[in-house]
């Protein structure tokens, strides 16, 4: 039998405090990313795209985007891995997601060739309505990165919406009728 | 793009902060995936988006976030710092549109030896604010 809502949020409260180990993503920082990154806004900061030139800035190299960070987990997969690592999800009503906010703590640079590891813990989870969904679910995971020496570069706090579908709540709905 | 750095003596409070505007034609649709990585499939398809309820594909938080970042390391120049940044993707930037980006200096202080500025920031669609963020960069202070 389907759980409920209620029975679901139970199960994923249960989970809060959960945290992975660390993960080491798949590949060190490297150009060609940052570049296809920066072409998708138009960025052309020679900072992040051009290793002669910032060979000669206090970086000493060329450096990530500042916000470049959860693109490199592959967050929403990691092709040909067929799970997302990046997030602790809990079990939930729905299955459709929507990325409603993120807290960035930025605290050193990362630099092409850097080897970055994380660590994400499940901060949150609550049912709040919304106009799509009357019990859709907001989880919140915090990832703290850090570098291949050690230091935490960032810090990220992100909170994600999961909502049913209208087929999965007219369906909802029927049974809760029968 | 903007080279010369920006002092933390030169700011005032309720400065602007030079923006741009990027349209979300179907070529964006496709740069925003490459450059973000990010495969679920409502950013990109949009019988996928129909299905979930929405109304047209929306653009992604990496996406997003990018143009925020592009904005303000545009403006703080290389000596500056971006220390942090709060995201609210509070609306949709839908295929189709054309987004700006834009920002406001909202405080400027001293704390220690750094000189922090903080701004709001924002994406928009025509006179709809869709993504209101709250930045805080380090910048250099001229010596006196």
């Amino acid at each position: 039998m389907k759980k409920t809502a209620y029975q679901l949020l139970e199960e994923a409260k249960k989970m809060i405090g959960k945290e992975t180990e660390q993960i080491r993503c798949k590949y060190p920082i490297e150009h060609e990313p940052l570049r296809r990154y920066c072409h998708m806004v138009d960025d052309e900061n020679p900072l992040f795209l051009d290793p002669e030139y910032a060979k000669n800035t206090k970086y000493g190299s060329a450096i990530m985007p500042p916000f470049a960070l959860m693109m490199y987990l592959g967050h929403s997969s990691m092709w040909p891995s067929k799970e997302a690592v990046s997030l602790i999800m809990p079990p939930t009503p729905g299955s459709n997601y929507i990325n409603m906010a993120q807290e960035w703590e930025l605290l050193k640079p990362i630099r092409v060739g850097d080897h970055i590891t994380f660590k994400t813990r499940l901060a949150d989870v609550y049912m709040k309505s919304i106009s799509i969904d009357p019990k859709a679910f907001w989880v919140v995971n915090e990832l703290t990165f850090t570098n291949q020496n050690g230091e935490v570069v960032a810090i990220i706090r992100n909170r994600i919406l999961v909502h049913r579908s209208p087929e999965e709540i007219k369906q909802d709905t029927g049974e809760q009728q029968n | 793009m903007k080279h010369e750095q920006l002092y933390w003596n030169d700011i005032n409070i309720g400065d602007e902060i030079p923006g741009f505007s990027l349209e979300l034609d179907e070529t964006r649709v496709c740069l925003q995936v490459s450059g973000s990585q990010d495969w679920y499939a409502v950013h990109h398809d949009k019988g996928f988006a129909n299905n979930s309820g929405m109304p047209e594909r929306f653009f992604n938080t990496g996406f997003l976030t990018a143009a925020i970042g592009r904005l303000l390391t545009s403006w703080i120049g290389l000596e500056g710092w971006i220390r942090a940044l709060t995201v609210e993707m509070r609306r949709m930037n839908l295929a189709g549109q054309v987004m700006t980006v834009s920002g406001k200096v909202t405080n400027k202080y001293v704390d220690g030896n750094e000189h922090f500025v903080e701004a709001d920031v924002w994406t928009s669609t025509g006179d709809q604010v869709n993504t209101p963020c709250k930045a805080k960069v380090v910048l250099p202070a001229r010596s006196k």
